[in-house]
């Protein structure tokens, strides 16, 4: 599924400095799954720049919420509530995806991103999600025992390790683990080490990776920790 | 579960009613005979709200101070905590309510009470229950009582060591005040006829009980020193007195037979209770055996009375036979005995308590005729509860088999609809349906409760009790009968999910303390189960969630009028746990919060989340204290965690939007009383800037 994570706040005032009437559009698809885009993350984001808003004396401003099952279906765009170009600015919480789609269908309307569209992830604990997929475009799973090289290799080679791998961790960070060295061991618990071995030609990047490797989105009220801090 | 999913388009049309979300009947209620709300007046006793909860009593329960002491509760035999750790004490929490209200409770009468008169023949519970709800109707009910005071064989039989005489009285005077005639000292059969009241009163309720005992033919029966039960335990209830000599045998063994034979104990007499049944046959209850055992009576089970033996004029013994069975292969009563063993036990009175019957002195000069058993004989309709007579009805235990107070009163208030019918000229059509209600909890939720045991009922102890007349048992202080409230698990006030909503993310699930929400296609909650703590409300990012019973945003609106209530200056709205709280500081009487503080009590603070924090901050408070109890010390297993994340994530929110981070704190209450919750409503008021 893909997940997001909000926005920091200040680039959301500033974004949303020029506006009065505002829509905060909830999606009731991935981003309510992970957390980020429901219908109750609308709610409190609506109540935050409320609050915001009356602490900066704007007495002018409004926070409307909506939410539709999906922002990235056509069909469901009929189940919100006004259309979205009677607001000054629409402030999509859904990911990447809803927030093009939403701007497309309502041409005339200001659609605005709340969330920073991370990637594809499972959900591997309470409230935490981590990325399996790298999106590439040509899946290579089949060879590298279902881990993704893109998404935990920091270099993103197809072809690892590289010589920067010890004990298992990277030379990017040791505290990232070497993707390369998890699959060469995933494959040989599987007796399938000639894979290890295959060698695939260069993959075309179209587009370059950030190389922080997976990367995490925790929602620190779902996990199982004691700790509170001020 | 529902049959039918909840959805957002159903739910918009819920506009000032929660007529969807409407709670399934718990069990208790069910299982109750006039089905009392139970769960509804013990959700108002924890909440510290004596008043409501005694009015939700009364409801449904004419006679509700005698109730509150000698119930059989059936209500507690079906409480679904019975399979967790013990069912709610759900009599003793009764009785702390209506004691503390005593004679102040509450009187609704009906507006105009013009309607036709109808005549009752005997004040026992099921004719005082009959003309309650008739004059409640607008009818003018008088009834007639031979003894000189009303209330029944509550008033004249059950020994006032379980019963006080004026916890009676409370009742009595509590039906009458709603336009209740009773006449006192007359007899009808003999004073009158109902005959005659058929020309004075549109209708006639015959609700004369079984005001006689049974005997048995036993050579030497006629002695004077052969008491009836009846006859025995009337004159203790009148203290007239009593020859029983020192060594008393009472025969029978249901509870009748215990009253008599504790009440022998307390007028000095050593006691023997003798009788067919083993001791799992026996038709005591076994907190009566126990009872009765503890205060020193002897129980031979198993023998059969042959002859009460009498020499020189005096009782010397009775002879009794081997029992070699009770009951026959269709476990019908049917005693066989061995002659070949016979003994003779010594004692010098004997109290037959082997039942009793209906007294049909009341038929003189009347046309209703008794069937084979005694009983009042019905008309063609059996469910009407007319006799052969038109407009002569019976209820009560001259009509079922012998039962409760409680089974009398439902019976009491039936007939009283069927009056109704009868003389509004409509076809008696009386349905018990009842709607559908919870089956028990399932092992696997039971086992993952927090275990709460049920607090002992208070009781004299044995050797005490038994030298005086003093109520053996006593009211719970306040403290207990809160806690025991608040074992009351609110059984089927759960969860609902909104399907449409549902994005099938598994958050109910991963929160959930009980594993309730199956998660497919959408989440669904099974209220049978759900434990209405509200974790998973508060964490749906869907807003799925809705509970049952309550309108979808109570606690907003609630707390949005509390703080424009607050007069101007710092407000703070403080969020308190409620799970070991005082009454008084739930209702408000106890020391006032700090100026510019609004309290919200709830039930637990599980049901809080960012949301409702953040929407108190929007609604004009300059601060919010969430007060919890400390880890493991609330109902439910994860509160403290999730209150402690929640009110951190509502901080970094503030932060994020240049507030004060401050205007958000947690206080966790460490002593359960109030000035730690009054010192950390200060300290928080004190600590803001604005
Ligand atoms: C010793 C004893 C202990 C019991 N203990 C319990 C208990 O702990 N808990 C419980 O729930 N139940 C108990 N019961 C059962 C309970 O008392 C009865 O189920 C209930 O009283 C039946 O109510 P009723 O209105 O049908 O009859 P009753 O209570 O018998 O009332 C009938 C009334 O009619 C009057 N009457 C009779 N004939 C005439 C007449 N001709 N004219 C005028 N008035 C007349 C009688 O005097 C009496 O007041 C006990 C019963 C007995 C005998
Ligand atoms: S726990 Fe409460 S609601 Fe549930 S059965 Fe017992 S008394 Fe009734
Ligand atoms: S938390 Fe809400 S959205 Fe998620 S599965 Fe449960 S009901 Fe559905
Ligand atoms: S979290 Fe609480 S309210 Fe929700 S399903 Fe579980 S027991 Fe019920």
């Amino acid at each position: 599924m893909i997940v997001a994570d909000r926005k920091p706040m200040e680039e959301i005032l500033a974004m949303l400095a020029p506006y009065k009437r505002v829509l905060v559009l909830a999606c009731g698809g991935c981003v309510t799954v992970c957390v980020s885009g429901g219908e109750k993350q609308a709610d409190l984001l609506a109540s935050q720049l409320k609050l915001a808003a009356a602490a900066a004396g704007r007495a002018d401003v409004q926070f409307d919420v909506d939410c539709i099952t999906r922002q990235c279906d056509r069909e469901f765009a009929a189940m919100l509530k006004k259309p979205l170009d009677q607001y000054d600015a629409v402030l999509s919480i859904a990911c990447g995806v809803g927030v093009g789609f939403m701007s497309e269908l309502a041409p005339q309307a200001t659609v605005l991103p709340g969330l920073n569209t991370t990637s594809y992830d499972a959900s591997t604990a309470k409230g935490v999600w981590q990325e399996y997929c790298g999106g590439c475009g040509d899946c290579l799973l089949a060879e590298t025992g279902g881990i993704c090289p893109i998404v935990r290799c920091s270099k993103g080679l197809t072809n690892g390790t590289c010589g920067g791998t010890k004990t298992g961790k990277c030379e990017v960070s040791k505290d990232m683990d070497c993707g390369w060295y998890l699959i060469f061991k995933k494959l040989q618990a599987a007796g399938k080490l000639e894979l290890y071995t295959k060698v695939r030609p260069a993959k075309k990047w179209s587009k370059d990776r950030n190389g922080k490797g997976a990367r995490r989105l925790t929602h620190k009220e779902l996990m199982e920790t004691e700790e509170f801090s001020k | 579960m529902r049959d039918v999913d909840l959805t957002s388009a159903a739910m918009a049309k819920l506009t000032g009613t929660t007529e969807l979300l409407d709670r399934e009947w718990a069990p208790c209620r069910n299982a109750c005979p006039v089905h009392a709300d139970v769960r509804a007046y013990l959700e108002a006793a924890a909440a510290g709200d004596f008043v409501a909860a005694a009015e939700i009593i009364r409801r449904d329960i004419p006679f509700a101070s005698i109730c509150g002491r000698i119930c059989h509760h059936p209500c507690e035999q079906n409480c679904r905590r019975a399979d967790v750790e013990g069912a709610v004490a759900i009599r003793e929490v009764k009785r702390f309510v209506v004691e503390g209200l005593g004679a102040s409770a509450p009187v609704h009468k009906a507006i105009l009470q013009n309607k036709a008169a109808v005549a009752i023949v005997g004040a026992g519970p099921a004719g005082l229950a009959a003309a309650l709800d008739l004059a409640k109707l607008g009818y003018r009910p008088t009834v007639f009582e031979k003894f000189p005071v009303a209330g029944g064989i509550p008033r004249t039989a059950i020994p006032k060591y379980r019963l006080p005489a004026d916890v009676v009285k409370q009742d009595v005077d509590w039906i009458a005040a709603h336009g209740v005639t009773i006449v006192t000292g007359v007899e009808i059969g003999k004073d009158k006829t109902i005959a005659d009241l058929q020309k004075q009163f549109a209708a006639v309720l015959v609700t004369t009980g079984l005001a006689k005992s049974r005997t048995l033919p036993l050579p030497g029966a006629d002695h004077p020193r052969v008491l009836p039960v009846l006859t025995f335990l009337e004159a203790v209830a009148f203290d007239q007195p009593l020859d029983i000599g020192k060594n008393v045998l009472v025969i029978g063994g249901g509870n009748v037979a215990v009253d008599a034979a504790r009440s022998a104990v307390r007028l000095g007499a050593r006691v023997q209770m003798m009788m067919l049944e083993d001791e799992q046959e026996m038709p005591a209850w076994w907190w009566e055996q126990h009872e009765a055992k503890d205060e020193g009576v002897t129980f031979i089970h198993r023998r059969g009375p042959v002859e009460i033996v009498v020499k020189g004029g005096k009782i010397t013994g009775l002879k009794h036979r081997k029992v070699t069975r009770v009951f026959d292969e269709a476990k019908k009563f049917s005693p066989t005995y061995d002659d070949a063993d016979q003994a003779v036990a010594a004692c010098d009175a004997v109290i037959l308590a082997i039942g009793q019957m209906p007294d049909l002195g009341f038929l003189a000069g009347c046309d209703v005729k008794p069937d084979a058993n005694g009983r009042v004989l019905f008309g063609i309709n059996k469910a009407t509860h007319e006799t052969a007579v038109a407009g002569v009805f019976a209820a009560g235990e001259i009509v079922t088999p012998p039962g409760s107070a409680v089974e009398a009163c439902a019976s009491g208030q039936r007939a009283a609809k069927a009056i109704d019918m009868f003389l509004s000229g409509k076809p008696i059509v009386l349905n018990d349906a009842t709607p559908p209600y919870i089956g028990t909890i399932d092992a696997q939720t039971a086992d993952k409760l927090i275990r709460c045991d049920r607090n002992p009922t208070p009781t004299e102890p044995a050797d005490v009790r038994a030298k005086n007349w003093n109520e053996f048992e006593h009211t719970f202080p306040e403290p207990t009968a809160l806690a025991e409230a608040r074992r009351c698990m609110s059984c089927g006030s759960g969860a609902e999910v909104v399907v449409d909503k549902c994005a099938a993310c598994q958050t109910c699930f991963r929160v959930c303390p009980f594993d309730i929400p199956k998660v497919t296609d959408v989440a669904r909650i099974d209220s049978a189960l759900c434990q209405a703590c509200g974790l998973c409300m508060a964490a749906c990012p869907a807003n799925a969630i809705v509970p049952k019973g309550y309108e979808p945003h109570a606690l907003r609106d609630r707390v949005k009028s509390a703080v424009g209530k607050l007069p101007a200056g710092k407000k703070v709205v403080a969020f308190i746990n409620g799970f070991h709280a005082d009454a008084a500081s739930w209702t408000g009487k106890a020391d006032p919060a700090p100026a510019g503080v609004a309290e919200i009590y709830l039930s637990s603070i599980s049901r809080l989340g960012p949301a409702e924090i953040l929407a108190a901050i929007e609604a004009g408070a300059t601060g919010v204290l969430v007060v919890t109890e400390p880890a493991g010390a609330d109902r439910y297993p994860t509160t403290m965690r999730k209150a402690h994340a929640y009110v951190t994530r509502v901080r970094t929110m503030l932060k994020e939007i240049g507030l004060n981070p401050d205007r958000a704190q947690l206080a966790v209450r460490t002593a359960a009383n109030r000035a730690v919750v009054v010192a950390a409503e200060r300290d928080c008021m004190n600590s803001l800037i604005r």
